[in-house]
């Protein structure tokens, strides 16, 4: 979330923190915001119609080389989140004061580690 | 001398997969099969094993509908050949990660079943395998068979540095790697900052250094991800961003 921050103060895109949630009726502020987070959110379920057309989206619209990407992007994640996980590790005081209004926003907090 | 029975390719593929992206898989599957540090090369394959068997667990299915997983007893529909906390630690990883809680790691350690870094490195090959079945699906190919175990012996040399600092497990802070441990790789060409992700894993420094290395050629190097002023991928930084933020949104996940 961090990151997507400050690719948006960068590129000056005013982005809608809410497509992380999976809103992006409108214009969220990034391209194609709608197929990815379509595509995404097929991979995480297990209707296979709707991954397929997913992905048939994505190349056609954006290209084969962006399905690659996207993959590697939600490969990463979808380990990466069981990594901070099962260790428990607390996000950094940086990453948590730059993104507290957001969090706070977009009610995530409920998501912390289970220090109990 | 051992050999690599299996190398996974992606040569089949129905789209060109980049081949730094392969090459990393490669790898990574090649480390799957290999003895690690605490465990020998076939119940690192059997770990990989039983992480895909959990999908269809009753047990997780049950407890993932409940309110709390730690109020359904049972036990859980497995391959038999792992131990039960082993067993435990693949299924709620793989099953139900936003909810671990150090409660739970601390009762899996204090049962006496396994090690803190038995621990951390059941959790990264659980993690690899999800992170190359997941490749898979996104993009439209089964996942590959997995890989015949190499034999060997186990390393079980424990980082002198790991200290509990800050997570549920010890970790290794920059400041505290040996110089063998900097050779190796651990945390690249990372600066005095090592962001706590990186250091989840470093208990058992191979897999923190063999998970970076995926994560790095499917996602970004650390320098890449912050060059806002470049692309280097075929989607932008925003993008990218965005799908990482929506997966881990349904990870329940705030890191």
């Amino acid at each position: 979330m961090q990151l997507l921050r400050e690719s948006s103060r960068h590129s000056g895109n005013d982005i809608d923190f809410n497509a992380i949630l999976g809103e992006t009726d409108g214009d969220v502020g990034i391209p194609h915001a709608d197929i990815l987070v379509e595509f995404t959110e097929a991979v995480w379920g297990d209707d296979d119609t709707r991954l397929m057309t997913a992905r048939k989206e994505i190349v056609g619209v954006m290209g084969e080389d962006a399905l690659v990407d996207a993959s590697g992007i939600t490969a990463t994640f979808n380990a990466i989140d069981r990594v901070a996980d099962l260790t428990g590790i607390p996000l950094e005081d940086s990453k948590a004061e730059d993104t507290a209004d957001l969090r706070e926003e977009l009610g995530i907090n409920v998501f912390e580690t289970g220090n109990a | 001398m051992a050999t690599i029975v299996n190398e996974l390719s992606y040569g089949d593929a129905p789209v060109k997969i980049r081949a730094d992206l392969a090459g990393a898989h490669a790898r990574a599957w090649r480390r799957l099969a290999e003895p690690g540090v605490w465990f020998d090369g076939a119940t690192r394959v059997a770990i990989a094993a039983e992480t895909r068997n959990a999908a269809s667990c009753k047990l997780c299915a049950e407890r993932k509908d409940a309110l709390s997983p730690y109020n359904v007893p049972g036990e859980h529909d497995s391959l038999g050949d792992l131990p039960d906390g082993a067993l435990e630690t693949i299924h709620r990883i793989a099953t139900d990660p936003g909810r671990l809680m150090q409660s739970w790691v601390h009762g899996l350690l204090d049962d006496g079943g396994m090690s803190d870094a038995e621990y951390v490195e059941t959790g990264g090959v659980v993690v690899t395998i999800i992170a190359i079945d997941t490749f898979a699906r996104s993009v439209g190919i089964e996942p590959p068979a997995l890989p015949n175990p190499v034999a060997g012996e186990p390393s079980r040399v424990r980082p002198a540095g790991a200290k509990l600092t800050g997570a549920w497990v010890p970790w290794v802070a920059p400041e505290d790697r040996t110089q063998t441990e900097i050779d190796q790789g651990l945390y690249g060409e990372g600066g005095p900052f090592i962001a706590h992700i990186r250091r989840a894993l470093s208990l058992v420094p191979a897999e923190a250094i063999g998970f970076f290395d995926l994560v790095e050629n499917q996602y970004l190097p650390g320098r890449e991800m912050r060059n806002f002023g470049e692309e280097y991928r075929a989607i932008t930084h925003s993008q990218i961003e965005l799908i990482a933020g929506r997966i881990s949104a349904l990870n329940q996940c705030l890191y």
